[in-house]
């Protein structure tokens, strides 16, 4: 007896302990930071295309090199707006660092900087370019760096 | 007339000449090459600490916050400004305080300036650098005091920390290495300082000089700084030498992502700055370091 009010204590106890995490989880993770983090891993795609393609390791193809440009351009377009006040660290579970929010014009800049390199680059592809193309790719990762630099926590 | 124009002439010449002397005495006559010093600048990433770029503050005019297991240090202002900066410094006191980690008054820096790496910097290395260093914007922005507690702010201290863990001297090439290894050696170990960040320390602050290069689990600015020997399963032994360009000299990571934080500024700054032909040889070298297994990330910290 004392067994079993021990067991369905301890049962109840984990439901709640489960409860609790995921209504906590529901409750705090806004909607904008799945969103966001499903285009960054977007644009790793696309860079994982580019790469070989830009070292020479792979066949220099303007169609797909195009098509992961345009990816990595509409996916900074759409992240942009996906940093409203109130998406930081302290409302849900997100590498976002909170000087995005105190330096907000810097951070709106880089992701300028970053369509506008995607968008030479689809350029560049659409002219089978791939010399242009070539150079033009390192001002894309650049800007990548430009705001994991300032504005991500590192990772653990 | 004639002969009293030219005489004019001259003196004019002369005057200029006098000027011309006064504008050198001015500049503080260095004598090293600024072309070279700023390519030594990139390379040692002195910019990193001495600049307050969080608060967009002027390059080399200090500020920077470096959180450490002692507290809390701030980057000085190494501009050439006579009483903020360094300006009034000779080639031996600028020197002494980058190979020795000493102040022109004999006073010790704290190992948190990495002159335990930059002992190996040639004297012409920085010679040249100093003149780089000198030709930049002076700042008048004050020091500001270290924020670190006792007995580990006491600089008397620091002389015991170097009789325990610093080995001073100049970089000797392997001569059984090859000269892209060894040019690669003297760019790791000496001006970008790699060491610092990329292997554990003890206690005292002291690098574990058995684990040198193989990751830091716990670095002070938070996250992981990841093991680069060539260890195969938690090194860099599977990265191709196209992986580890394209981190040099971009910040790209073989997964697509882009790395940030602390190795973001050092790419930035630094790495990105130097020739192919020098990322090169740094990948060299790091390719014939003896491969150390030792996991930094995931399996809680």
């Amino acid at each position: 007896m004392k067994y079993f009010v021990r067991q369905a204590a301890f049962a109840v106890g984990v439901g709640i302990l489960v409860a609790a995490t995921s209504f906590g989880a529901a409750a705090q993770n806004p909607a904008e930071i799945a969103q966001r983090q499903e285009l960054m891993k977007a644009n790793g795609g696309a860079m994982r295309v580019l790469t070989p393609m830009v070292r020479g390791e792979a066949p220099w193809n303007a169609q797909a090199a195009g098509q992961a440009a345009a990816s990595a351009r509409d996916a900074a377009t759409k992240a942009k707006a996906l940093f409203p006040a109130g998406t930081g660290p302290d409302k849900g579970q997100t590498a976002a660092l909170p000087a995005i929010w105190e330096r907000k014009a810097e951070f709106d800049a880089i992701f300028d900087r970053q369509i506008a390199a995607a968008s030479n680059l689809v350029t560049l592809a659409a002219a089978n370019n791939e010399a242009g193309f070539k150079a033009g790719f390192a001002a894309l990762g650049q800007s990548c760096g430009a705001c994991h630099t300032p504005f991500r926590r590192p990772a653990n | 007339m004639t002969w009293c124009a030219r005489k004019v002439a001259t003196s004019r010449l002369a005057g200029a000449f006098v000027l011309l002397l006064a504008f050198a005495g001015s500049a503080s006559a260095q004598s090293g090459d600024a072309g070279r010093g700023e390519y030594i600048f990139a390379a040692g990433g002195c910019a990193g600490c001495h600049t307050d770029t969080k608060n967009n503050g002027q390059l080399l005019a200090g500020g920077r916050e470096l959180k450490t297991p002692f507290g809390s240090f701030y980057g000085p202002n190494i501009t050439a400004h006579p009483t903020a900066g360094i300006g009034t410094w000779s080639d031996a006191d600028f020197i002494r305080a980058v190979r020795q980690g000493r102040r022109p008054d004999g006073a010790h820096y704290f190992p948190v300036f990495p002159y335990t790496s930059f002992t190996k910097i040639s004297d012409a290395d920085l010679v040249d650098l100093k003149t780089y260093i000198f030709s930049l914007p002076t700042s008048d922005r004050p020091n500001r005091p270290h924020d670190i507690g006792f007995p580990f702010n006491l600089r008397a201290l620091q002389f015991g920390w170097k009789l325990l863990h610093f080995t001073p001297g100049a970089f000797r090439p392997d001569p059984s290495k090859s000269a892209q290894v060894n040019r690669g050696a003297y760019l790791t170990e000496a001006l970008g300082h790699c060491a610092e960040c990329h292997s554990p320390r003890n206690p005292l602050g002291g690098l574990d000089t058995a684990m040198l290069f193989a990751g830091d689990r716990n670095p002070p600015g938070g996250g992981r700084v990841p093991n680069i020997t060539p260890d195969a399963e938690t090194g860099i032994g599977k990265w191709s030498d196209g992986d580890l360009e394209d981190l040099l000299g971009s910040g790209m990571t073989p997964d697509g992502d882009s790395v940030g934080g602390e190795m973001g500024e050092v790419v930035a700054k630094s790495t990105s700055k130097l020739t192919p032909e020098d990322r090169k040889a740094m990948i060299a070298y790091l390719r014939q370091l003896k491969p150390i297994q030792n996991r930094v990330r995931g399996g809680g910290s």
